[in-house]
């Protein structure tokens, strides 16, 4: 084999787009250890991060694409490589460069799609509230106790729209004052930045900014994990803070003060997904558990891989816009270890691995034994 | 001398910690004398070194190596062991400190208890054995561990009366009333001059995070647990078995680096030093256990950079069955029936690959002692970032506060024979501070009257051990005490679990008084760790210590027919029968002693030399410092910073600047050692410096010749000068700019001309040097492009912190196999420039990097200087394998050597770090102290001696002697061999070389040999053959 000079050049870029921590890696391996691709195909984070720092990187391969950003290496990694911030740094100079493989077209799709209409799915701004249609949610107003800002994929796909509808139900049963902003909504912005696009997730997080000031907003009810990860820990570069509760913290704190009661029952075996972006990115494991333990006759049981160990459902870092051969999907394996420990129910909280699961579901002919649910769902039908 | 009596609470120094470091700190400072006060917060002395299964890389069995200083300790006049107790008040300064102490209730009276252990048998409460890292039950009341000191139980919280005040059935067994569960903690308060810090460390505790799913899955166990599973008081007497089924394990999986080197919250960033090399020991242990065993060791870096280190990780890597992964892990699952473990590791080749194990061990590493925190606020010491006791490179035995100063793992993560030199390091130390105290209260040890039994008929005793299960697993003890009895002339035989331990000891004195032996046989381990310890038993019993003998049926026996059992008892029945008639004509032999000349000599003027110098004359004693260049200074002259921050050069100057001052200390430069006599206590060295012979007399000797840097014949060296070594970079970088200017690349290249098969040693110091120079480069020029190609990065201990620094600054790290080297030739790059050109593998990225350097430094080998080679001459000291000095017992007696009166220091024992070769200055100026304080040494009893009658003068006998103890001497019957008693070390030479055997050597004269031998084929004596 020819030897291979370091490139220079290509070092000095991966750091000027933000990769600078690939530095520190000592080449242990743990990274390429707990990476879920590793139980679907072989995959090397820990290579892709050698090849950077002697500027060897293949800009145009498919690799660079791979990371569902699930945070499981950069927690287990002894040397503090900071592994999401480094492959995000990649796919800025591939798109500098304009190089996308074709199964990460779809993404190239989906950040047009937030340029002209706020939202990645390819729809019209103005249908961003039909899911709404008939339920007396009202457009939010100064003095309101949440913005319950809704998200694209629950406005929007015909699946999640059902997870809003719940959302709005519980809300207006608890008697929580909210409103939603509308048509006004944009994305949050979270997984487009990931795939490299920064130009389009700032334009997205100025556009929401300057809509939250506007409608003097100070506390964001969000179901979306994305939504919420953006928010509290992304937003705060543009100088703005505001109070940020995710759907399942909300839900616990209104059964805590009483305001919502649950009656009914739910007599089923369920367990419940930690989505990376609630769980790993933002520490949230226990409120959604203590919401499906207090639901009347429900059974919440664990599966083997679960909080800080929880198996990605492979949507997150703008893969769920991207193509995954059915055989290389971590939604089905997440699937069978909800079927090894006998659940009915696949509960969790996020818009993608619902997404997800659900065509891993019809995917493994699992229609029925397993059901996948938002928590807000189950809530919905225990009031 | 004061009255002690009167001044109960008044001590010299307090030693706190009876850990291994604290221990030697303070039978050091109590020989040397000064009266010790050495308290231990756990119910016994022993530390964590008790725990340990064997100690790497000798193997030797930790608990029977460490047991015997127990009893030394407890036995020593000038300490006083105050067990299950706490300092809680520090005041005053030193040469007058406050101390409170709090004596924890033990509920037992310790005066009134006789160990007899009925209280534990009665009491109904088990739980899990702290000792046993909880693998195993034991009594609320119970002793710690066989050989404790005290051999007292302690009644431990569980208990149902300290519960709920439910039982007290133990308080009603007991027949010495010695039992009173009301007691109340007692506090105490002693003065003392000084205070050494040994506390110790603890281990990462993988449950806080549930790390690799220990808590979680019962065959995970940490390498604590690990070795009291493998150790014969252990849970299962040593057998392997796992947690979840007590069945053998055949397929263990190590894992490094648990709780180390990893910057996530929680670890510790740092490498813990010790971990690479005991996960070895316990591989080695595995497979003697069962060779069958499948070993998988999963690791970063291995870091085999002590003495024989390497060696032992060679042989770890070549036994059958052991397989080496560079790879960190992670736990899968667990599978639910067979309880087996999956482990994922990665691979550069073949990507991320998953195996199941029996049983997975974590190298857990080493932490501060829990209670650091207290320590520092109690006693009013500064700790380091990482929660260690702070020191001063400079001086790393001193805590922040004048007169107390630390020894052991309390410095950071170190390694046993490191803590017993910084213990032995404490005494000088000490030492300077209290020089005008020493012997003031001290004590000399009484023994009874020694018997005459030359009227008396021969009675032997016969005392077999069952070792814990080492040997009464294999060894039928019983039926060899039963058969004991049956042999002419025994009149006692009795067994033991530990012969060794306090109790059994005191017994044996007991039994030769009360029954009147006046032999004594104990059948157990070997005389190289134990004679000591049982001929002093001896003169506790009031006879000769001369009539003893130690039958091995360990060594001999156990351990090498462990499967065999029937033949291994009727084998100890032998070896016992053959000790038994040979001590039926043991004589009783004198030792006599010898004046000590209070002047020391050290050889060697360089960092090590001049700092014991130093550490030896500010404890009063005369020093002659014999350097061959003409300036002091040695090897350090060319070093000019560490990675901990020491300017070396101003260091030095200052060191040099207070050896010329020091009225005590002379020097002599270009000096070349002629000719060295004499022994322990009376050395005679005749040196030749400045054109003089002068001849030095001395009663000990520190040998400090340093190492020097090999001069490398491989990477175009001597051949472009574009290419230097580690310390030519150094000189360049000090030099200032010049030497560097233009240098754009530079490539360094590790472990040259070592870890090779004619060097097989690791230099310990090149990857340090490496950081090092990097860093200072990277500070100077941030844009230099540095390339370190190594085959494990050694920075172990704080180092690591040092290794990630570089990494950050952008110095690139390239890992390269011995199989494939790097390469290096001359070229030029693209822009015509001309440079030199190294490739090398680079094995994850699968591919072969050019680099193009503007210098190519090399991390040359650290070998021994040639001066050592003339001093092991000269003094007649032994070389290990490598050329380095060999030293007494590298665990315990790191900077004795076996020759008495001869201690070393620095880099001639191994290659070392500055603050490292400090610290051991300050042992050997320790253990030197504790010869030259005595005003007489003893000398052995078993030495040769002539009968004039039978000598022939054929001088066969001198010239054969080692020690040049024989010479011819004028007689009235004319020129006879006389053997100079004093200098004759034993060994015995001469008596196989005399042609009319008239030389013996007593103790093992032709009678008490020829009688062991025949006692070994009684049939073949009986028939005349």
């Amino acid at each position: 084999m020819e030897p291979v000079a370091p490139f220079k050049e290509v070092i000095a870029e991966v750091k000027g787009a933000g990769g600078e921590v690939f530095k520190l890696c000592y080449q242990c391996g743990k990274c390429d250890v707990v990476c879920p691709w590793n139980r679907v195909r072989s995959f090397s984070i820990r290579k892709i991060i050698r090849e950077a720092a002697f500027g060897l990187t293949e800009i145009e391969s498919e690799d660079i694409w791979r990371c569902t950003t699930c945070g499981t290496c950069p927690d287990e990694c002894p040397r503090g490589v900071k592994q999401i911030e480094f492959g995000v740094s990649l796919r800025r100079i591939a798109s500098e460069y304009g190089v996308f493989p074709t199964s990460v077209k779809p993404a190239r799709t989906a950040a047009g799609s937030l340029r002209a209409g706020g939202n990645p799915l390819n729809e019209e701004r103005g249908t961003r509230t039909d899911w709404a249609k008939g339920l007396s949610v009202k457009p939010f107003a100064e003095g309101m106790e949440v913005l319950y800002f809704v998200g694209c994929y629950f406005s929007y796909d015909p699946r999640l729209r059902k997870a809003a509808v719940a959302t709005a139900n519980i809300l207006q049963k608890a008697g929580v004052e909210f409103g939603i902003l509308g048509t006004k909504e944009s994305c949050c912005g979270e997984s487009i930045r990931k795939t490299g696009a920064e130009d389009v997730f700032k334009a997205l997080a100025r556009e929401n900014i300057k809509t939250f000031i506007d409608h003097g907003v100070k506390k964001i009810l969000v179901a979306s994990p994305h939504c919420y990860h953006t928010f509290a820990n992304e937003y705060p570069e543009f100088m703005a803070k505001f109070e940020v509760v995710h759907i399942t913290q909300y839900l616990l704190e209104l059964l805590n003060e009483g305001r919502l009661e649950l009656s009914g029952a739910y007599e089923k075996k369920v367990t419940y997904h930690d989505p990376c972006y609630l769980g790993r990115h933002n520490n949230i494991y226990d409120e959604p558990r203590e919401v499906l333990k207090r639901v009347p006759g429900l059974d919440l049981i664990e599966m083997s891989d679960c909080r800080d160990q929880s198996l990605c459902c492979g949507g997150g870092g703008g893969r769920i816009w991207m193509e995954t051969p059915k055989e290389e999907r971590f939604s089905n394996l997440r699937l069978e270890q909800a079927k090894d420990v006998q659940a009915e129910v696949l509960a969790t909280s996020c818009p993608y691995c619902i997404s997800n699961f659900e065509e891993s579901r019809l995917t493994l002919e699992y229609e029925d034994d397993l059901e996948i649910k938002a928590i807000t769902e189950i809530i919905q039908d225990a009031l | 001398m004061t009255d002690s009596r009167a001044n109960s609470n008044i001590g010299d120094v307090l030693v706190v910690g009876g850990g291994i470091s604290g221990i030697q700190a303070a039978l050091d400072l109590a020989t040397t004398g000064y009266k010790v006060y050495l308290v231990e917060k756990a119910p016994t002395i022993g530390g964590k070194m008790a725990q340990l299964d064997k100690t790497f890389p000798t193997n030797d069995c930790s608990m029977c190596i460490e047991s015997p200083k127990f009893i030394e300790c407890d036995r020593h006049p000038n300490i006083e062991i105050l067990t299950y107790t706490e300092v809680d008040r520090v005041e005053g300064e030193a040469g007058d400190f406050r101390v409170t102490l709090v004596k924890k209730p033990r509920y037992i009276i310790e005066d009134r208890c006789t160990g007899c252990t009925t209280c534990v048998e009665y009491c109904p409460v088990m739980l899990p054995d702290p000792f046993n890292q909880e693998l195993s039950g034991n009594k609320a009341t119970h002793i710690y561990f066989s050989q404790a000191v005290p051999l007292i139980p302690y009644v431990a919280d569980e208990c149902l009366y300290l519960k709920d005040k439910k039982c007290f059935i133990c308080a009603g067994v007991c027949k010495n009333n010695a039992i009173d569960l009301h007691q109340e903690p007692e506090r105490e308060e002693i003065k003392v001059g000084a205070i050494v810090l040994s506390p110790g460390y603890e281990v990462f505790d993988p449950k806080q995070r549930n790390d690799y799913g220990y808590g979680l899955m019962q065959n995970v166990v940490t390498s604590l647990d690990f070795e009291r599973l493998l150790c014969a008081t252990g849970p299962h007497e040593g057998e392997i078995l796992r947690p979840s089924d007590h069945q053998h394990p055949h397929k263990i999986a190590w894992i490094h680096c648990v709780g180390s080197r990893s910057v996530i919250e929680g670890s510790n960033s740092y490498c813990s030093s010790v971990c690479c090399t005991y996960i070895q020991k316990q591989v080695i242990l595995t497979k003697d256990h069962d060779a069958e065993t499948d070993c998988t060791i999963f690791h970063n870096d291995v870091r085999s950079y002590g003495k024989d280190f390497e060696r032992f990780y060679t042989r770890a890597q070549d036994l059958p069955g052991v397989r080496f992964r560079r790879s960190y892990v992670s736990i899968g699952q667990e599978d639910p029936e067979t309880k087996n473990v999956t482990i994922r590791y990665s691979t550069p080749d073949d990507g991320v690959q998953e195996e199941e194990f029996d049983l997975v061990v974590l190298g857990v590493g080493l932490g501060p002692p829990k209670d650091a925190r207290s320590i520092a606020d109690t006693f009013g010491i500064e700790l380091n970032a990482h929660g260690f006791c702070k020191t001063d490179p400079k001086s790393p035995i001193e805590t922040t506060r004048p007169g107390i100063f630390m020894s052991g793992a309390f410095q950071g993560p170190i390694d046993i024979p490191e803590s017993v030199v910084a213990a032995s390091g404490a005494n000088a130390l000490a030492g300077e501070l209290l020089k005008s105290r020493r012997s003031r209260l001290s004590k000399e040890r009484v023994y009874p009257a020694e018997r005459d039994v030359s009227e008396e008929e021969v009675k032997v005793g016969v005392f077999a051990c069952h070792c814990g299960a080492n040997i009464g697993r294999v060894v039928d003890i019983p039926s060899l005490v039963e058969y004991s009895l049956t042999l002419g002339n025994v009149v006692h035989a009795e067994e033991g679990l530990f012969i060794c331990s306090t109790d059994a000891a005191e017994q044996i004195a007991n039994t030769i008084r009360e029954k009147g032996l006046n032999r004594v046989v104990v059948a157990a381990c070997t005389p190289r760790t134990h004679e000591p310890l049982f001929r002093d038993t001896l003169r506790e019993g009031g006879i000769n210590q001369y009539f003893f003998d130690m039958a091995n049926i360990r060594e001999h026996c156990s351990w090498v027919h462990s499967k065999q059992k029937e033949e291994a008892t009727e084998k100890a029945k032998d070896i016992v029968r053959m000790s038994v008639a040979r001590t039926t004509h043991l004589e009783p032999l004198q030792e006599f002693d010898l004046p000590v000349n209070k002047t020391a000599l050290v050889v060697g003027g360089g960092l090590a030399g001049m700092t014991s110098a130093l550490g030896l004359a500010n404890q009063g004693f005369e020093v002659h410092l014999v350097e061959k260049n003409a300036d002091l200074g040695g090897l350090a002259r060319r070093i000019h910073h560490t990675l901990d921050g020491l300017d070396v050069q101003a260091y030095l100057d200052d060191l040099i600047g207070q050896v010329y001052r020091h009225p005590l200390v002379q020097v002599s430069h270009a000096a070349t050692i002629k000719e060295v006599t004499g022994y322990v206590g009376n050395f005679k060295t005749t040196v030749e410096t400045e054109g003089q012979v002068k001849t030095i007399e001395h009663g000990a000797a520190i040998l400090a010749t340093g190492v020097a840097e090999y001069t490398p014949t491989e990477y175009l060296y001597g051949e472009d000068d574009r290419v230097i070594t580690q310390l030519e970079l150094e000189e360049r970088i000090a030099g200032g700019d010049e030497g560097l200017e233009g240098v754009e690349s530079l490539v360094m290249i590790q472990c040259v001309g070592c870890r090779q098969e004619d060097r097989d040693y690791c230099s310990r110091v090149c990857c340090g040097e490496a950081l090092k120079n990097a860093l200072k480069l990277k500070e100077h020029s941030p844009g230099m492009d540095i390339y370190i190609l190594y085959r494990d990065m050694r920075s172990y201990g704080f180092k690591e912190d040092c290794y990630r620094e570089a990494a950050d600054r952008d110095v690139h790290f390239v890992l390269w196999e011995p199989d494939s080297p790097p390469e290096a030739a001359a070229a030029k790059n693209e822009n015509d420039k001309p440079v030199v050109r190294i490739t090398t593998a680079d094995p994850i990225l699968g591919q072969t990097l050019e680099l193009d350097a503007d210098l190519l430094v090399l991390s040359a080998a650290a070998i021994p200087s040639t001066g050592s080679q003339d001093a092991a001459r000269l003094f007649k000291i032994a070389l290990n394998p490598d050329g380095f000095f060999q030293e007494a017992h590298v665990k315990l007696r790191p900077v004795d050597f076996a020759a008495e009166g001869i201690f070393l220091c620095g880099a001639v024992h191994y290659p070392k770090y500055i603050s490292e070769a400090i610290t051991q200055a300050y042992g050997a100026a320790g253990r030197a102290a504790t010869l030259l304080s005595q005003d007489t040494v003893r000398a052995s009893g078993s030495v040769c001696e002539v009968c004039e009658d039978d000598c022939v003068s054929c001088g066969a006998c001198i010239s054969v002697c080692t020690y040049d103890a024989i010479e011819f001497r004028e007689t009235p019957k004319g020129k006879k061999a006389w053997v100079n008693p004093v200098l004759c070390k034993g060994d015995g030479v001469c008596n196989a070389k005399c042609p009319t055997s008239a030389i013996l050597l007593k103790h093992y004269t032709d009678q008490e040999l020829n009688c062991q031998i025949d006692a070994a084929f009684p049939d073949l004596v009986k028939a005349g053959k």
